[in-house]
């Protein structure tokens, strides 16, 4: 057995006639960045409750440390839950302090440990103000020190960057980053693909309650291959003229004046294999630009064809997400 | 496990001592009966001397209101007296007091200044003031015999301080009397003499289990038990009542915060409940004790000052520390505590807002005051049936077993409802805990509590 930080086999949780995720296998091995990725009501959140135990899968397995998540292996654990939360009428210091005993450390470094990190974090001339008291971003802050405050080796981070600022944004990127170089495996949900892309060693992505990819960044942008963007004058059937030759060609944005279309190219084919079939089809072309498939694209694309693929599904087989 | 419960104990127990409410109602009991007290004694030492008048023809009913208050006096110097020689106060340090009791008269008899109402009103308005003993004032009021005689009519500008035309009743009615008895020729002292007379009726209690004795008078050492230990059932009842909003409150803030989730990754469900139901224990028990130190230090300074006072307190001691009584009733108090504690944590986890919460407190008080009722019958009457019954239910048997212990009820009902209450807690716990979990991890609301309790009795099949 596996002792990965994380490893969830075949897990399914329902509620009701709902199934939120459904038979979800992944693993996160030791010392990775791992982005959990999904649309909203794509299961994450319930896949992580799972993970630590809070809430347990009605099929599947999950183990944390190769053992069923328990209070002893959930203290090598920080968890940040998407929905924020903390007693607002205790303080920065008093809040890190409690959550950091709460993991097993004693009184004494808990305190050291909170002070260091509001001193760090540019937090300690507020560390004895109530956290009523705070502005969103810095309760937001505290509460992801009070994450980090025992050192766990696996942090797992539900949408982490969601509610903060620009600025507070990179100043967790920065925190994930030091994090992980102090040795932590982290497994962290997001929306924006930007982050993922900056701080990822490998993607999981959900649709449906579904895995949809599980690999590295390059192994995701794979999924969509590369691509050309061709701008013609108006009235040119570029489909049916390069249909013969054996290129994908589909209607993209326009970003100007003509139209565009995206033109898919195969293993093996270059964007100038494309601009000659364009030139050879004797389309007026007035645009032309290489395209390199983005995380973006490729889960609007693998998501888009989950979605798809649920509405095709008998109805009654899926409902509105309640938990 | 202990050190985690210890953590969530902490940290709610502070939370709520470190809140200025808690402070308030910590001083408010004794600070009430400082001001309540003081304030008794300002307005009676405040009250300003009132003079008053008497229109007669002779001087009947002056006379008779001036016996009434002479009466009353001699009365409170008499009690002043006992009082004095009860706490060993030399007679002569307590012969001002005795003359301040029976002197320090608020309402003083003055010639009246005129023979009729319109006459004396710029007296009565304070246009004009008479000479008395205590110098220049207005009149307060005056009596005015009407002129058939059936009267005594009241006249003063302020009828809210009503005690001289209360006097003047009793006075009047027992002037009535006597003139009833004289005119039968009977003694003006005959009601008292018959009252005197009358057969005294005793109370004593039959010792069961010594057959050859025949029992003794009943005294505060019988009665103390049935006391104590109705103070317990309502000290309970009290203590439950003042944590419904703790709990409620407490539940709510952590819910509405979304924390259960990041707290649930540190302690166990049941660790978390532990430490906060002790948290809300020890806040509550604060209160009381500081409330009871309060009571102790007044109870152990009269004592001191009293003579006879320390044998009135002794009964209750030998009570609240007989095993028979207080182990049946720490084990009720405990499990009642649980009981209805866990309960109000559940529905409280079950509630997003204070809104929610105060539909809540309705059913909550209601079913608080049923309890009450049942204290109320127990204590009247601990033999009746109803009271045996009504201890067998299982949201009554805390209180009322605590009751029923003075009056040795069989030992096989005692210890079978203390067994009930074992296992009624127990069962309410495991239920509770399932919706505490229902509430703070799976968000459910108070609509789905129907659903939740058929499903637990197997009327509803299980979801998914």
């Amino acid at each position: 057995m596996s002792d990965a930080p994380l490893v969830l086999s075949h897990a399914t949780k329902r509620f009701g006639g709902f199934t939120a995720v459904n038979d979800l296998s992944f693993e996160v091995p030791a010392g990775q960045i791992i982005g959990f990725l999904g649309p909203n009501g794509a299961g994450k959140s319930t896949s992580l409750r799972m993970s630590l135990g809070v809430m347990q899968p009605d099929e599947g397995e999950v183990r944390l440390f190769g053992a069923r998540p328990d209070l002893k292996n959930l203290k090598r654990v920080g968890f940040l839950p998407e929905e924020r939360g903390l007693y607002k009428k205790m303080n920065a210091r008093d809040t890190i302090t409690y959550f950091a005993r709460l993991k097993g450390m004693s009184a004494g470094d808990a305190r050291a440990r909170a002070d260091e990190l509001l001193e760090t974090t540019g937090l300690g001339k507020f560390r004895t103000t109530r956290i009523s008291k705070l502005s969103k971003g810095m309760a937001q802050k505290v509460q992801i020190l009070s994450t980090l405050a025992h050192r766990p080796d696996f942090l797992i981070l539900d949408e982490p960057f969601s509610g903060l600022d620009p600025v507070n944004q990179q100043t967790l990127e920065d925190l994930i980053k030091a994090e992980h170089a102090r040795g932590a495996t982290i497994l962290f949900s997001t929306h924006v693909m930007e982050h993922a892309e900056r701080l990822c060693d490998r993607i999981v992505m959900l649709a449906r309650g579904r895995k949809v990819l599980d690999g590295t960044l390059d192994e995701a942008y794979a999924t969509l291959g590369s691509g050309a963007r061709i701008t013609l004058e108006p009235g040119f059937d570029l489909p049916a003229a390069l249909a013969p030759k054996g290129f994908g060609v589909h209607r993209a944005a326009d970003k100007g004046p003509g139209e565009a279309w995206r033109v898919d190219l195969a293993p093996g084919q270059g964007p100038q294999d494309a601009l000659r079939a364009v030139l050879e089809a004797g389309a007026p072309v007035i645009g032309f630009q290489p395209e390199e498939a983005r995380l973006r694209d490729v889960f609007v694309s693998l998501v888009g064809e989950a979605e798809a693929a649920a509405l095709d599904a008998p109805a009654g087989a899926a409902t509105e997400e309640t938990v | 496990m202990m050190r985690n419960i210890y953590l969530v104990f902490r940290r709610d127990y502070l939370g709520y001592v470190k809140a200025w409410g808690f402070w308030l109602s910590l001083a408010a009991v004794p600070l009430f009966l400082i001001v309540g007290a003081s304030f008794g004694y300002f307005a009676a030492t405040a009250s300003p001397v009132r003079y008053f008048a008497v229109v007669e023809p002779s001087r009947i009913y002056a006379d008779a209101i001036e016996g009434e208050f002479q009466r009353r006096s001699s009365e409170a110097a008499a009690e002043a007296r006992a009082l004095a020689e009860q706490m060993n106060i030399p007679l002569s340090e307590a012969e001002g007091q005795v003359a301040d009791a029976a002197g320090g008269r608020k309402f003083i008899e003055v010639p009246a200044p005129a023979r009729t109402l319109e006459e004396l009103r710029p007296w009565l308005t304070g246009e004009r003031t008479i000479s008395g003993p205590a110098g220049e004032r207005p009149l307060f009021a005056v009596f005015i015999l009407s002129e058939d005689g059936s009267q005594l009519e009241y006249w003063s500008g302020d009828v809210n301080v009503d005690t001289l035309q209360r006097t003047a009743e009793i006075a009047m009615r027992d002037l009535s009397r006597r003139d009833a008895l004289a005119a039968s020729g009977l003694d003006p002292d005959f009601l008292k003499q018959a009252d005197a007379a009358a057969v005294k009726v005793p109370a004593f209690r039959l010792n069961a289990t010594q057959a050859g004795e025949s029992g003794a008078e009943v005294t505060m050492a019988d009665r103390a038990p049935t006391i104590v230990s109705a103070a317990l059932a309502y000290f309970l009842w009290l203590m439950i009542f003042s944590i419904i909003q703790y709990l409620l409150m407490g539940t709510i803030e952590e819910r509405s915060n979304k924390i259960f989730d990041t707290l649930l990754t540190s302690v166990q469900l049941p660790q978390l409940l532990a430490g906060k139901m002790l948290a809300v224990f020890a806040v509550t028990s604060t209160m009381m004790l500081s409330w009871s130190l309060f009571a102790i230090v007044g109870s152990a300074v009269s004592a001191s000052q009293v003579p006879g006072m320390g044998d009135m307190i002794q009964p209750f001691i030998a009570a609240v520390t007989d095993p028979k009584l207080i182990i049946p009733a720490l084990v009720s108090f405990v499990l009642g505590y649980i009981l209805y504690g866990t309960l109000f944590m559940a529905l409280g986890s079950l509630c997003d807002t204070i809104q929610e919460a105060q539909t809540l407190l309705s059913p909550m008080m209601i079913l608080l005051m049923l309890p009450m009722f049942a204290i109320f019958v127990a204590f009247q009457d601990p033999g009746s049936p109803i009271v045996d019954i009504a201890s067998w239910v299982p949201l009554f048997t805390p209180f009322l077993l605590i009751l029923r212990m003075p009056h040795d009820p069989p030992m096989w009902e005692v210890l079978a409802q203390m067994g009930m209450m074992v296992v009624i807690t127990a069962l309410v716990v495991w239920g509770a805990t399932k919706v505490y979990r229902a509430g703070a991890v799976h968000g459910a609301g108070i609509g789905e509590l129907g659903g939740m309790i058929k499903r637990a009795v197997g009327m509803k099949p299980k979801a998914g």
